[in-house]
């Protein structure tokens, strides 16, 4: 029998230490709840702003289209929209499910963490399985589109006709891609919170829809840059001589490019780009930055004991990269990742603002570009704001994790 | 320090050409045609056989006809030239689109498809031999050897007049789809007659296949140019780039270089005055505003400075500034000052919106570089000599706690040369970033290689002079 051990002491693992230091710190816990925020926003986005009711009773019964459109193409033009739909659906399932694996069996309580790491990957699945809008010549089975109608309009007209519809509308009911040319360039009112672009399309709608996709940018893009990076770093620091020089070259070159020109021409050169494309060539044109971090942290960890003693254990080089270096090395990879984030929204709204981006999707940048050529101020400061929000809270984190993680930067 | 230059030169060449294979592969694997205008009507365009012609002789100018990186066509075989003629001739059932990438293909191959095509003078399917016949003529004709040269050697000139003469045979063997079967039957027979004389030029050695194999491409007639630092024609223009881009320079240097030395200019000072008054509410007023500045989109910045501060805004009163362009359309009567002062103004709306971004990282680091040197002993040996604190602090520490930002001009220049287009399309100044934004629109690659190629050699420059100017700082580095 071994000694016991005071239950916290054993738990007093590295990340522990970094998130008591990350709760010191006021402003970056700010921005950490303004994240976690945003996300709840984003994935509840349709609760607040829809034009399907929530429950509408017509000529086929009291039903749902809000439910049914969900998940119809043809409401949500955007498979990124698709994809935080399921998530609204299944986020209080998961949450659930979470919660009880820890209340019914207070020993399955530390499988929690590996039950949502498993649900995280699903979900990174189906997004992947979303993100195509073929396979070759097939068109993607999840894609399910059926012809659905303005309920709004269709209940005013039943209002004004005088046998009005029982409809439950959400708070703001209107869509972010319904056009409307008679609406267009409307001021903030009481209708329209926030105004209408050119198109008559509300601008509330559409800001609330962005932080969809601006944060689904930014992960997916930072997230696929993150693994690039890895990868190339981690090989190049921990074999060394020629595979070194040969990526620590590549490094070299794609730090020469002017990043901006490249994802611009990338861009441009797309027929019918979806946001998948924008996320991808962030992913793919700005990972020298981690591979450059990664490499310097796994030259200097792979001369030290533990390693060592891992080698000579017999222990498979892969898993000596993957499983010992690698979370040893992560801290700086995750606070440039959090930077990283906040400059990929950015990229993407540059794009859309100069007109290179997905024109299906709702981005920021593409409202403010309309501002611009129209000179009305609400199209300029909603979006502007909006991305100067997101931007700040994820630098905020940043910062704070920076912080947390060396204590030593902090004067 | 001079082999260290040498050294640093050179190991440019290794990188640059890296990063000319990457553009040139990602330019010409992308879809659309080059020098047509891609939101016009494809079809209408290549409508007509004048049009078609011309597009044909535009794509051999600008080498379009050839393979872009490695060149394997020596090696087509048979079947692929007839199934190509086949296609081509509408044989074989095919839309329009079709027929013409496979006419393309086949005038691509030029050359290299001779033998096959005289193989097949003599196929049963009469559409696919008037075809080969057709394509066979086409691909006969020789261009003449170094055309532009305006003093011609007699040896030269003799081998010219033979490839002229060849061709002027050559462009009599033709015939229309209503021309008898005897004109068409006489006119292959001269077509094989040809080809039995000239068989032995379409026969490759080896030697001549691996030299075709790299040197016969698209990326080498480039490269082959850039030595001679030629750029190229503009695709839709038809200029020359490297006047072009040379004019548009003077627009983008000055703004983005001028914007990086107004950064460093105010961020320095103020990177000073934090760390000195460490901890104070002004340090963490600054850090703070400046951290804010920093998550501004400069967009965002730029469309509210023109918004409120432009000829253009609502605000009567605050309309201080020009709405954009370089200068006024009236500059040309001002003086050389009145002229500079002209542009001045026009400028201050986009330099702010370019700079203030990168104060917050660049006045950071002065921050904490100037804290590390603090510290040190000569600094505190200074201070006990009895020198004043400004003494101490500019002439003593400053330049130590230099180092750290000067290692960020490297970083910050494809930045501030990327950040320079969005500028640019704001403010309609007609510089380099939104000339490429119209080339990438118009898929004229020779100006989106030259302007990228141009960025990346002036980005590999400005890390050597930041390399370089580490010594000129601290006497210590040293590059052996």
């Amino acid at each position: 029998m071994s000694a016991p051990v005071p239950p916290d002491a054993t738990r007093t693992s590295y990340s522990t230490l970094v998130a008591r230091e990350l709760r010191k710190d006021r402003l970056a816990m700010l921005g950490l709840k303004a994240v976690i925020g945003l996300v709840a926003l984003a994935i509840g986005a349709p609760l607040l702003v829809s034009n399907q009711p929530f429950l509408l009773r017509d000529a086929s019964g009291l039903w749902s289209p809000w439910l049914r459109g969900l998940f119809d193409r043809l409401v949500f033009e955007s498979a990124v929209d698709i994809f935080f739909n399921l998530l609204l659906l299944l986020a209080p399932f998961v949450a659930l499910g979470a919660w009880a694996l820890g209340r019914a069996k207070p020993e399955l309580a530390a499988k929690r963490g590996r039950f949502l790491r498993g649900m995280g990957w699903v979900f990174v699945a189906v997004f992947c399985a979303l993100a195509p809008e073929r396979f070759g010549s097939l068109e993607n089975p999840l894609h399910y589109s059926h012809q659905v109608q303005n309920y709004r309009i269709v209940a005013s007209e039943a209002r004004a006709a005088g046998h009005p519809l029982f409809a439950v509308f959400p708070p703001h009911p209107f869509s972010y891609k319904e056009t409307d040319p008679t609406r267009s360039l409307l001021a903030p009112g009481a209708e329209h919170w926030l105004g209408t672009d050119t198109e008559g399309r509300d601008v509330f709608a559409r800001m609330l829809y962005g932080t969809r996709i601006s944060l689904s940018i930014g992960i997916v893009a930072v997230g696929l840059y993150v693994l690039i990076g890895i990868v190339v770093g981690a090989l190049a620091g921990f074999f060394g001589g020629w595979i070194d020089s040969l990526l620590s070259r590549l490094i070299e070159i794609m730090i020469c490019f002017p990043t901006f020109f490249l994802i611009l021409t990338l861009a441009a050169l797309i027929r019918e780009r979806s946001i998948f494309h924008v996320m991808f060539i962030i992913g793919i044109t700005s990972w020298t930055g981690v591979a450059r971090l990664v490499r310097a942290e796994f030259l200097k960890h792979k001369g030290l004991e533990y390693v060592q003693a891992a080698r000579a254990l017999g222990i498979p080089v892969r898993r000596i990269i993957f499983g010992h270096i690698l979370p040893n090395a992560s801290a700086p990879v995750l606070v440039s990742a959090t930077f990283g984030i906040a400059s990929a929204i950015l990229v993407e709204s540059s794009l859309a603002f100069l007109g290179i981006g997905d024109p299906t999707v709702a981005s920021w940048g593409e409202t403010l570009n309309d501002g611009r050529l129209e000179q009305r101020l609400w199209l300029i400061l909603g979006p502007g704001l909006a991305i100067f929000f997101v931007v700040t809270v994820f630098n905020l984190v940043g910062e704070g994790l920076r912080d947390a993680l060396d204590p030593k930067l902090r004067r | 320090m001079k082999t260290y230059i040498l050294r640093r030169l050179l190991l440019m060449i290794p990188t640059f050409f890296g990063i000319s294979l990457m553009l040139f592969l990602i330019l010409n694997l992308a879809p659309g045609r080059p020098g047509v205008q891609q939101n016009g009507d494809l079809a209408q365009s290549m409508r007509g056989e004048v049009t078609q012609e011309s597009y044909r002789i535009f794509r051999e100018q600008f080498h379009l006809d050839k393979p872009v990186l490695l060149n394997t066509r020596f090696s087509v075989t048979a079947s692929e030239v007839r199934e190509a003629l086949q296609s081509a001739a509408g044989v074989s059932k095919t839309t329009a689109a079709e027929r013409i990438d496979a006419q393309e293909t086949l005038e691509d191959l030029g050359s290299y498809s001779v033998p096959h095509l005289a193989a097949l003078l003599h196929d049963p399917e009469l559409p696919t031999r008037d075809a080969a016949a057709y394509f066979l003529r086409l691909a006969a004709l020789q261009p003449l050897e170094d055309p532009f040269n305006p003093r011609p050697s007699a040896e030269l000139r003799a081998k010219n007049r033979a490839i002229d003469a060849e061709n002027a045979t050559l462009r009599t063997l033709r015939y229309t789809p209503e021309d008898s079967e005897e004109t068409k039957q006489s006119v292959i027979l001269g077509l094989e007659r040809w080809y039995r004389e000239h068989e032995g030029r379409f026969r490759f050695s080896t030697g001549d296949k691996i030299r075709r194999f790299f040197f016969d491409t698209r990326f080498a007639k480039y490269w082959r140019n850039l030595v001679r630092f030629d750029f190229g024609v503009s695709l839709t223009s038809r200029e020359p780039v490297v006047p072009t881009l040379i004019s548009k320079l003077k627009y983008s240097l000055s703004l983005s270089v001028g914007s990086l030395v107004l950064a460093y200019l105010i961020a320095v000072p103020l990177g000073v005055l934090s760390a000195v008054k460490k901890g104070t509410r002004l340090d963490r007023g600054v850090t703070l505003v400046l951290f804010m500045l920093y998550s501004l989109p400069s967009f965002f910045v730029a469309t509210l400075l023109l918004f409120t501060f432009s000829a253009g805004s609502d605000l009567v009163a605050l309309r201080f500034f020009p709405t954009g362009g370089w200068a006024s359309r009236d500059a040309g009567e001002l003086t050389t000052l009145g002229q500079w002062a002209d542009i001045a103004w026009h400028l201050v709306l986009p330099m702010i919106a370019m700079t203030y971004g990168s104060l917050a990282a660049l006045s950071r680091y002065m921050r904490t570089g100037l804290l590390d040197v603090i510290q040190a002993d000569y600094v505190r040996t200074a201070r006990a000599k009895g020198l004043s604190e400004r003494w101490v602090i500019g002439k003593h520490a400053l330049r130590n706690g230099l180092l750290p930002i000067l290692t960020l001009l490297g970083g910050l220049l494809p930045a501030v040369l990327g950040g320079s287009v969005i500028i640019e399309y704001i403010f309609g100044i007609p510089g380099m970033g939104l000339w490429v934004v119209d080339a990438i629109n118009q898929r004229d690659y020779n100006v989106i290689l030259a302007v990228e190629l141009f960025s990346t050699i002036l980005v590999l420059f400005g890390l050597l002079l930041t390399d370089l100017s580490y010594a000129l700082v601290d006497p210590r580095i040293r590059f052996e």
